[in-house]
């Protein structure tokens, strides 16, 4: 991929301007004939010939609630309630209530999160769940059939069908991976003038008036030093940030996040024909990306395959025609490696 | 008689039973629709290419061994103008945009480099029916070398007689791009969407056979909406001349920023040609540019030192 250039902000992805005409649908076409919307692929008739693996997402998947309104999906991962779902989703919701199969859950807590892949580890008080059951691999071919969550009644669990639809790959930080902090020299030093929202520094405490004094052990005294030592690194890992605050030095490890996703919500063309997407949509170690009809609530559940198994776990909706899952053997990894701290 | 049977060799790969089922029955309806398009699918993905023109990026599918694509009228927007095709291995080629059709958004694209190019078949016999599954490939926001091009499945959602819609959601970067049949047949050129997922506009293969040689004979055909049509006489040189008892024209004056003197054209350069034609006198010369548009490439040989030296610059807007 192309190196993103931070100049330019407003192509989100770094990329060159695609072309594409808007054209209104009441045009009358001449002699037309249209299909039923139930025997569409998203229609209640194609989708019913998914009712096995819809069983699945109705055991072993979760809804995840802001009070009653849905938020967002989950993977069940075991049977005593530990759930995975969509981190920055999940923190934005004021009143957390999980649905697994027909029982609501008010006690679900976020355990912790994997800021690195967007993931959080939910835990309900619950037992005899149905985990889900992992694929062997997530090296499909192009084409296969892949099914995830859709939109959901109070106690069942509706779907969406697809197929695999591009190479499993890297998603870089779109715009760079930054601190997320806006700085400014004062008597030769990099004082914080702002914390982004939802930044690394934001997380790691760093605030407006701290001075920065060394990023990764090395002295920084100028902007410029920072961007040069992060110019090759990855969207969702860390650099030691070392700052001054009333005569106190610190150091801290800091996430970086992608630049076009932290600041300014500037829209190309594409992102304002897609509808609602998911604020974190770069910055992905691996993703394997699908085609289903989706809008950004429908993000953070299982991904499956037709033997109703876990191929992966849907991150984002990307854009109208992209949407992107972790892989399951990542998926596998991420699960064992937040419950194994959680219950040492 | 031959003529007459051709067609039905394309059609000899048996139409899927499942298109004739109104929606999948099961597991195995889901598998028979899974393997089609796995099966289709390495062929037609080396045939799928990003067609890159200015600042701009859409999509394209080569239809010949010899490098013709078939693309969308407001990708090249306009004739005869300069295009870089990349193939799905990452390959640039030089290419030119032949013929476009302005109402329906078709247009043809010829790869100039010599080779030989992997290639799709067409649906010639307009075979779609409504309800067909169908799946649609292109650059979905641009080229991206480590994602490759992007597939998508759907169903024919409606038919008319110059556009196809399907489910297979399309974005910015797929116009021009394949919508193909689950023979791996090309049955569509993606052109435009609409707010909803399900509304993804392709032009079908019929468009295209009916203006075919027009086309490929650099026609702009119609008027609008998909591409304007270049206004004669709205190109601008920039430059003064006077003819020369010897033949040719003398530059007596370059326009300051004008395309002449971006191109090097100096005061005291002599004009022997343009696009071929040797020039005698100025209302010649004249004439040739009113019968061209802002951004038409021309080609001058100019005489300068007593040497002859081919120029090629575009006609800026006058």
């Amino acid at each position: 991929m192309e190196k993103p250039n931070p100049t330019h902000s407003t192509s989100v992805n770094g990329k060159i301007r695609a072309i594409i005409c808007f054209a209104l649908l009441s045009l009358p076409l001449a002699g037309q004939q249209s299909l039923d919307s139930a025997f569409r692929t998203a229609g209640t008739a194609v989708v019913a010939a998914f009712e096995a693996q819809r069983q699945v997402l109705q055991t072993s998947s979760a809804v995840i609630l802001d009070g009653r309104k849905e938020a967002g999906y989950g993977v069940v991962i075991s049977e005593d309630g530990y759930i995975l779902t969509k981190a920055s989703e999940v923190s934005q919701v004021a009143k957390l209530n999980v649905t697994v199969d027909e029982k609501n859950y008010t006690d679900a807590k976020v355990i912790r999160v994997d800021a690195i892949w967007d993931v959080a580890l939910l835990k309900i008080s619950a037992s005899g769940l149905i985990p889900v059951n992992y694929a062997a691999t997530s090296a499909v071919p192009q084409g296969t059939w892949v099914v995830g969550n859709g939109a959901t009644t109070r106690t069942s669990r509706r779907l969406l069908a697809g197929i695999v639809s591009a190479k499993i790959r890297e998603i870089p930080a779109s715009g760079g991976a930054v601190l997320g902090v806006v700085l400014k020299l004062t008597k030769n030093l990099l004082e914080i003038e702002e914390v982004g929202e939802k930044s690394g520094a934001s997380e790691a405490g760093l605030q407006k008036g701290d001075f920065i004094l060394k990023v990764e052990g090395k002295p920084i005294k100028k902007i410029e030093e920072i961007a040069e030592l992060l110019k090759d690194r990855k969207g969702g890992s860390t650099v030691k940030v070392t700052y001054r605050r009333k005569k106190i030095e610190t150091t801290v490890d800091v996430r970086l996040a992608a630049r076009a996703e932290l600041f300014a919500d500037q829209q190309n063309r594409n992102d304002q024909m897609s509808g609602e997407y998911s604020a974190r949509r770069s910055g992905f170690p691996r993703v394997m990306q699908h085609d289903l009809l989706g809008s950004r609530l429908v993000v953070g559940g299982p991904l499956l395959d037709l033997d109703g198994r876990c191929i992966g776990m849907n991150i984002a909706r990307a854009n109208r025609a992209e949407n992107y899952a972790i892989p399951v053997e990542d998926l596998k990894e991420i699960a064992a490696r937040m419950v194994k701290i959680d219950t040492e | 008689m031959c003529a007459l049977l051709a067609p039905m060799a394309f059609a000899g790969e048996s139409r899927k039973y499942f298109n004739d089922k109104k929606a999948p029955g099961g597991r195995q309806d889901l598998e028979a629709i899974q393997s089609a398009i796995q099966e289709a699918l390495p062929k037609v993905r080396a045939a799928a290419v990003c067609v890159l023109l200015g600042e701009g990026s859409g999509s394209g599918v080569i239809v010949s061994a010899d490098g013709l694509i078939l693309t969308a009228a407001h990708v090249t927007a306009g004739v005869k103008k300069k295009v870089t095709v990349v193939l799905e291995d990452g390959t640039e080629l030089k290419a030119v945009s032949l013929g476009l059709v302005a109402e329906t958004d078709a247009a043809m694209i010829q790869i100039i480099e010599k080779g030989s190019y992997p290639f799709v078949e067409i649906d010639r016999t307009n075979s779609a029916r409504l309800g067909d599954w169908v799946f649609a490939l292109g650059h979905s926001g641009g080229l991206d070398k480590e994602r490759g091009s992007v597939v998508r499945l759907g169903r024919m959602v409606r038919m008319a007689n110059s556009t196809f819609q399907s489910d297979c959601t399309l974005i910015g970067g797929d116009s021009g791009g394949p919508l193909f049949d689950m023979n791996g047949n090309l049955i569509g050129i993606h052109s435009r969407v609409g707010a909803q997922l399900q509304a993804n506009m392709h032009v079908p293969m019929s468009e295209f056979i009916t203006h075919w040689d027009g086309m490929l004979k650099s026609e702009f055909i119609g008027e609008g909406p998909f591409a304007e049509k270049p206004e004669k006489g709205s190109g601008f040189l920039g430059l003064a001349t006077e003819a020369r008892p010897s033949g040719g024209l003398r530059v007596s004056k370059v326009g300051e920023k004008s395309p002449a003197q971006e191109a090097g054209i100096k005061e005291g350069d002599v004009i022997l040609k343009l696009n071929g034609t040797a020039l005698e006198t100025r209302e010649q010369m004249q004439g040739m540019l009113k019968e061209m548009a802002k951004g038409d490439e021309i080609s001058l040989e100019l005489l300068r030192d007593g040497k002859t030296k081919p120029y090629t610059l575009n006609l800026g807007e006058r």
